[in-house]
């Protein structure tokens, strides 16, 4: 009688501690994802899909503004709107699904890759344990954009070195750094090496814009002198942001989608979100791509 | 009746004008380079023709050139480069800003930006013109890189607020340059110059101290060889100058196929000297139609 | 009569020993990397053919490298780095290593780390300067490649640092090889074959004892355990770790890489080599002749 009692105790003992194990694996197996953009809803633009997707997928995604947005607007600025983007941003947040959405308090239209706004992103990379660092590449129309995407290169393996901002742990490793899309030639045009078909998130993808009202239905449309076209109305305006902001595949992102999807998935795709690796961080091999961004699948 | 028939025809009147007005009025012209000559150098044909077309040209350079001479420098080198800028303006028909910013020592600050931002939106510039950030001269680079983060800031007002925004982005251009990498310059526009070139070298032989003492010792040529009487001073600087990469007998493929595209019919046998422009593309995006109501000299028949 | 055919010996002698001055003038490099270790991991090889040959080679590191360690940091790594600097300087028998006091990561191409860099290249009186491209994983890297770009040129303006004299030429501005492919890739311009004193640059990288067996591992995730003790069996184990891992064998005898050792060894069967050491030509320095070139790389074209 006690031997089967001492049996059936450590079975269970064995069982719980198994699954205890199991479970912490699964916490080790949760992606931390950082997106990192010059002005609240850069980021939402460019990978919010994706982001979304991740999220679904239960693994842990960060939005990062480096400025914020202070001067983004035609009738407001300064502290004002800053803190009505920062509310924005926290209601994208929650429509994409995502952890966290932090705005820093660095001025809009001022941004320089200085020392200080350098190691504000090492400290917020690390804090994340990021696997995967997204970020705007230096060649882009806002010197705001490109001086995010000099000041993310400029963390780049620093994140790994325990004497730069010794006030946090230093990653293990450094992540893989990518750069979000855009469409500008010079000096080289993006690469499309990882394409994400967003068809599942897109609602989400838009739901998530359309919070940063300040922005879709005021600021963008006034600098594009489009303000009489901007509709009245909750359901019009996402209709509208549907229609002028679902994107465009280029030829060279199909080829791309083709590659990850398989041709007949990548050939019906309408909407993808785009990455370029960066030279400066880890070089991810196809395999660990397909680790790394689990939504890529030739059998869904 | 009688008036009110009368009032309609005016009003009329009115209507049909204003598209003509709009066609007629003046263009706003603002090309920066970073030291005074660099932007005469450059684009001081093109000027020429704009101002003969009665379109308003200003050029402005970011630093005051107190660093290029081997006697002079300082306040006193950078008082002699302002006068002499001012004569090249007067001889060009353009306006001529020198600001106060060290040669040598130009930075990208955000100080610099908003006096770029500043002057771009004072001029209501309907085109921009930079240096491009690729060139062996650090204020050249600096130079362009601060324009390019004008660019699209013009029109945001909460910045500068001091001064309203642009209406538009305007159009940004790149003046050229020789240099491979990154990127080689891209000849988007040709602009021929033949009928003003003397006007251009008359404007450069006003930057005495630059063509005829400073960039000279910078290039190890003997004072012996630099000619002293005022024709023979203007000939050797034409010399040197236009051949640089304007000069016919120098054009490559690209630049054959950008003079044809903007020219109709031209006997590029005739064509001698000519300014390209690259499109920035962090500016306005022309369109083909737009650059030729933003070059009103293109397409006009080559000078015989 | 007779004073006059002395005087003509005199004067003769003079110029036979002014034209041999002229030869036997020994040539005058600085390599300038960000970190102690990074001109000699890259241009080492060639650094101790020159000293061999008898020209000055001095290597400046911008930074003190006090960051690049897991249990040492601050002044006193920096001082363990800038002995390990000195030793490595002795083992390669270049004349000098200094290194700024500058902090690692935290380099920025500012107005007071370019005056810096021209001073010393200026005090030099260099006549090649060598650095990174500023394309490269470091922010460091980067920076150093930048602020030696702006110093390119300004070197010979007098009234720029004025404190030192300005050389009398723009020196010829190489950089060091890396592996990064945008926005543009490193062009093999010059190939210098390096197997004759492979072994002393792997000895003086050796030196930077910090790096090589403690730090750099440690960032590549190697244990301790895999590193070994003996000497001889390091030197094997750096030999492999740090020369082949970063240049293997493929890149540097790829399509281009023939190619250079090709036209720089034309008496070399490609084959029999087995180390060498690339520079690509700055547009911002001298653009040298291939006659230029082989004057300024003497170890060059050598008959076998």
């Amino acid at each position: 009688m006690n031997k089967n009692l001492i049996y059936f105790l450590s079975g269970t003992f064995i069982l719980f501690n198994t699954f205890n194990i199991l479970a912490q694996n699964e916490e080790d197996q949760k992606l931390n994802i950082i997106v990192i953009g010059a002005h609240p809803d850069d980021a939402d633009n460019k990978a919010g899909g994706t982001a979304a997707l991740f999220a679904k997928m239960g693994h842990r995604v960060k939005f990062l503004s480096v400025t914020n947005g202070d001067a983004g607007h035609q009738d407001m600025g300064g502290g004002v709107l800053a803190k009505l983007r920062r509310k924005e941003s926290e209601e994208a947040a929650r429509q994409l699904g995502i952890e966290e959405y932090k705005v820093l308090d660095n001025h809009d239209g001022e941004l320089l890759p200085t020392l200080n706004v350098r190691h504000q992103i090492i400290r917020e990379i690390r804090n994340w344990n990021a696997d995967i660092v997204m970020s705007p590449r230096p060649a882009d129309y806002h010197p705001d954009h490109r001086y995010t995407g000099v000041l993310v290169q400029d963390a780049a393996y620093l994140v790994i070195v325990p004497n730069v901002t010794p006030d946090t742990p230093p990653l293990e490793k450094n992540p893989v750094f990518l750069y979000l899309e855009d469409h500008f030639k010079k000096p080289t045009p993006f690469q499309p090496d990882i394409v994400v078909d967003i068809g599942q998130t897109f609602d989400e993808k838009i739901e998530g814009l359309n919070a940063h009202t300040s922005q879709m239905y005021e600021w963008l449309p006034w600098t594009e002198r489009k303000l009489a076209e901007v509709p009245e109305g909750s359901e019009a305006r996402l209709k509208w942001l549907e229609k002028t902001r679902s994107g465009s595949i280029t030829s060279a992102e199909r080829e791309s989608l083709k590659k990850w999807y398989g041709k007949e998935r990548g050939g019906e795709v309408e909407y993808a979100e785009s990455f370029e690796i960066c030279e400066y961080g880890k070089q991810p091999s196809e395999e660990e791509i397909r680790n790394l961004f689990p939504m890529l699948s030739k059998n869904q | 009746m009688n008036k009110r028939i009368f009032l309609f025809f005016l009003l009329l009147s009115g209507i049909s004008m204003y598209p003509q007005e709009r066609e007629n009025q003046p263009l706003n012209i603002i090309a920066i380079g970073a030291h005074p000559d660099d932007i005469d150098s450059r684009f001081g044909g093109t000027a020429a023709l704009y101002s003969k077309m009665g379109h308003n040209v200003k050029f402005l350079a970011l630093t005051n050139g107190d660093a290029g001479h081997t006697e002079m420098g300082g306040g006193v080198l950078a008082k002699v480069r302002r006068e002499e800028a001012k004569r090249a303006g007067e001889i060009l028909g353009v306006e001529y800003e020198v600001l106060d910013n060290h040669d040598g020592e130009l930075m990208p600050s955000l100080h610099v930006r908003h006096q770029v931002i500043r002057k771009i939106r004072e001029w209501d510039a309907d085109v921009v013109l930079g240096l491009r950030p690729n060139d062996y001269h650090p204020d050249h680079r600096n130079a362009g890189i601060v324009v390019q983060d004008a660019a699209y800031l013009v029109i945001v007002p909460n910045v500068t607020p001091d001064t309203p925004p642009l209406e538009k982005n305007p159009v940004f251009l790149y003046m050229q340059d020789n240099f491979q990498k990154p990127n080689p310059f891209s000849k988007d526009i040709a602009v021929v110059i033949d009928e003003v070139v003397d006007l251009k070298i008359q404007a450069l032989a006003a930057h005495e101290s630059q063509m005829f003492e400073w960039l000279p010792w910078t290039r190890g040529v003997e004072e012996s060889e630099i000619p002293k009487g005022n024709k023979e001073r203007l000939a050797w600087l034409k010399e040197r100058y236009t051949n640089r990469y304007t000069k016919n007998g120098n054009f490559d493929e690209e630049a054959r196929n950008a003079i044809q595209k903007w020219y109709p019919s031209p006997d590029l046998s005739k064509v001698d000297h000519v300014e390209f422009f690259e499109v920035c593309e962090y500016g306005m995006q022309p369109t083909e139609e737009e650059i030729r109501q933003l070059f009103p000299m293109l397409g006009s028949k080559v000078s015989e | 009569m007779k004073y006059l055919f002395l005087l003509a010996v005199i004067l003769s002698f003079q110029f036979s020993v002014n034209g041999q001055n002229q030869e036997d003038e020994p040539l005058r490099i600085i390599v300038i990397g960000a970190h102690p270790d990074d001109a000699d991991i890259r241009a080492g090889g060639t650094a101790a053919l020159f000293a061999d040959m008898g020209h000055k080679v001095k290597f400046l590191a911008l930074t003190n490298g006090d960051a690049g360690h897991t249990s040492m940091g601050g002044g006193v790594l920096a001082k363990r780095r800038r002995e390990e600097a000195k030793r490595s300087a002795e083992i390669l028998g270049i004349e000098e290593y200094e290194v700024l006091d500058n902090h690692d990561g935290e380099l920025i191409p500012s107005l007071h780390v370019r005056h810096q860099v021209i001073r010393r290249i200026r005090d030099w009186n260099a006549d090649i300067v060598i650095t990174h491209r500023p394309n490269d994983y470091h922010p460091d890297h980067r920076n150093t490649g930048i602020v030696v770009q702006d110093a390119a040129y300004l070197v010979i303006v007098p009234n720029i640092t004025p404190d030192t004299p300005p050389l009398e030429k723009n020196p010829l501005f190489l950089y060091l090889e890396d592996n990064f492919q945008k926005p543009n890739s490193f062009s093999k311009d010059i190939a210098v074959v390096i197997d004759e004193v492979i072994d002393t640059k792997v000895r003086a990288m050796a030196a930077h004892e910090s790096q090589m067996f403690e730090w750099l591992p440690w960032t590549r995730g190697v244990k301790k355990s895999e590193i070994p003790e003996e000497r001889d069996e390091r030197l094997a184990w750096l030999k492999k770790n740090e020369i082949e891992r970063r240049f293997p064998t493929e890149k540097t005898f790829d399509r281009e890489g023939i190619k250079a050792i090709q036209k720089w060894y034309p008496s070399t069967d490609p084959e029999t080599v087995k180390y060498v050491e690339f520079f690509e030509i700055s547009e911002f320095g001298k653009q040298p002749t291939e006659e230029e070139v082989l004057k300024l790389f003497p170890m060059l074209n050598k008959k076998e």
